[in-house]
């Protein structure tokens, strides 16, 4: 490149730039303000009908982290979340690798199918497993008569039923990603390590999941995110009695109008996943450059 | 061994692949069949005993408004979400900056603020505002549309930075060296490249502003309500079998247009996006 040229890509370049400002202003705006005015308010004492205190106070957190209820709360929005990721990252896999591989003429209608499962809010999907899950419904009948269990499973208003709503609510999603990370890896690695003889579950274990492991991980996050910010299925399906921090938080700004603490219980929900994904994303780091000096 | 072959002797993977298109269309499907029971009143039954479309007719008048308001807010949040997002990330990948990397985490962390959180936030800022300014952004449409780009705007940083960082600058470098003006640039050669991922963009940005609750039941009020809120309230509080009949509409119209979606842009567009 002669300098000209260099000088010219330069200027190009700033041009560009100018496109970031516009975004840049208006994202910041809507994170940092609204966001800051909310974390100054879980620092005041809620007076009731609106009013708040005129000290700083650590009293909100105090009651929070303090109050074995609310950090049981905490403890289980965390470990639905965790658990309802693990059983969606297992399903979508599979089915995401065979939409990536498969040459089948079926495979366009299958994207179709689940681009319209994706569409769908949850809240139908939701009045739709709360009619399949009873009881007499007719998931439970079936299981009845091919002899599997005897007596009805409890599938709803129960922890269980929050966690077949979370699966529901984030499985299409996260096989569309992961069909574009599977897209990524070219066929031709598997096939070279079947030729050397290696058998499927090995391929799977030694070639697949290693390059698929950062596309897993952040798939993984963007699915525990949607999880731990979701009530729909903790009221829904858990019969009001599955009380994750969402829900907690809904009641205190809608029945008990208590702001400055709702504040501080979203403070901390918003911590912890922050921490969560740092956290994976430092592991994800340490693991690819491990997997770059192997290569 | 061909990839047919292998992909063939996969059964474990086909076996959880039918079991998530199950457990998918499933519920969706119950809605559907369950909507067609004439007999009950105010309790559902699956599978139907008597076929009737009665339910059809007796759909409540604010549902098919919550439907506008819903497109509505879905419509403006994909458009708004793509230019903004779009712009974020034509900077992002070719500005040069040394910071491109920071500057990419920094407008995806919004999909690190859980939705709730999302929702209590813009509330608690809208009274603020309110008290501050006058301006009552509370349920209104410009409100909640603020609330909807701010959470989708990642989708589209993401989807066009991906497109973006594997085009070709060459192609633009040729355009210009055949005598074409910045505009007309942006316009013929940058816009077409980048017309899969802004149609990503759009498409998610429509996908979680058309399904979202935790974010609109905060910012609704009682003239100004979406759909899924509409629905959630109704299940929550007191159940109206016509938001079956409800749903059944809004499912068939949802896939009547993927599929002339599909027909007519095609999905591999939607699907081609790169994850971050």
């Amino acid at each position: 490149m002669t300098e000209r040229d260099a000088t010219a890509a330069l200027s190009e370049e700033k041009r560009w730039r100018l496109f970031l400002w516009p975004p840049l202003i208006v994202s910041a705006t809507l994170l940092v303000i609204p966001q800051a005015s909310f974390v100054w308010m879980s620092l005041h004492k809620n007076l009731g009908m609106g009013l708040l205190g005129s000290t700083l106070t650590l009293e909100n957190y105090a009651r929070a982290l303090g109050d074995a209820f609310y950090l049981d709360c905490l403890w289980l929005t965390f470990w639905l979340s965790l658990v309802a990721t693990a059983i969606t990252l297992f399903l979508a896999f599979p089915a995401a690798y065979l939409l990536a591989r498969s040459r089948s003429a079926w495979i366009s209608f299958l994207i179709v199918l689940l681009l319209i499962s994706s569409f769908v809010t949850i809240v139908i999907k939701v009045l739709g497993l709360s009619l399949v899950l009873g009881q007499e419904g007719v998931v439970n009948q079936f299981l009845q008569w091919i002899g599997v269990i005897s007596v009805p499973l409890r599938m709803l208003n129960n922890q269980s039923g929050v966690i077949i709503g979370l699966i529901q609510y984030t499985l299409p999603f996260l096989v569309m990603l992961l069909f574009s990370v599977i897209q990524t890896i070219p066929v031709s690695l598997e096939e070279a390590a079947e030729l050397h003889g290696a058998g499927r579950i090995s391929t799977f274990r030694e070639v697949l999941l290693p390059l698929a492991l950062p596309g897993l991980i952040a798939g993984g996050l963007v699915t525990f995110n949607l999880n731990m910010g979701a009530f729909t299925s903790a009221v829904l399906l858990g019969g009001g009695k599955v009380l994750t921090l969402p829900v907690v938080i809904q009641r205190k700004i809608l029945l008990d109008v208590d702001y400055p603490f709702a504040a501080c219980l979203a403070t901390e929900l918003v911590v912890l996943v922050f921490l969560f994904n740092v956290a994976s994303t430092f592991f994800i780091r340490w693991k690819t450059r491990g997997a770059s000096q192997v290569r | 061994m061909t990839t047919a072959v292998r992909i063939r002797r996969q059964w474990f993977f086909w076996l959880i692949t039918v079991g998530v298109y199950l457990f998918l269309l499933g519920p969706i499907v119950a809605v559907g069949l369950a909507s067609l029971e004439g007999k009950q009143t105010y309790h559902f039954q699956f599978p139907p005993e008597t076929f009737s479309l009665a339910w059809y007719l007796k759909i409540p008048h604010k549902y098919f408004q919550a439907l506008g308001v819903s497109i509505v807010v879905a419509t403006l949040t994909a458009i708004l979400s793509v230019v903004i997002g779009g712009a974020a990330a034509i900077g992002i990948v070719r500005g040069g900056l040394r910071i491109a990397e920071p500057l990419k985490a920094f407008f995806s962390l919004p999909l690190q603020v859980p939705l709730v959180v999302t929702g209590v936030v813009f509330l608690q800022f809208y009274n603020q505002l309110a008290i501050a300014s006058g301006i009552d952004l509370l349920g209104s449409l410009p409100g909640l549309v603020i609330a909807h780009v701010f959470v989708t705007v990642p989708y589209s940083v993401s989807t066009v930075s991906s497109v973006l960082a594997r085009a070709n600058p060459r192609l633009e470098e040729a355009a210009r060296t055949l005598g074409a003006s910045e505009l007309s640039i942006f316009w013929r050669v940058l816009l077409p490249t980048l017309r899969p991922a802004l149609f990503a963009g759009c498409f998610y940005g429509f996908i979680v502003s058309f399904g979202d609750v935790p974010v609109a039941v905060f910012l609704s009020s009682g003239g100004f309500v979406t759909l899924p809120v509409e629905i959630f309230q109704t299940l929550q509080f007191d159940f109206d079998p016509a938001v079956l009949a409800l749903s059944t509409l809004v499912v068939v119209a949802s896939a009547i247009l993927i599929v002339l979606v599909q027909k007519l842009v095609g999905f591999d567009l939607v699907l081609a996006y790169a994850k971050r």
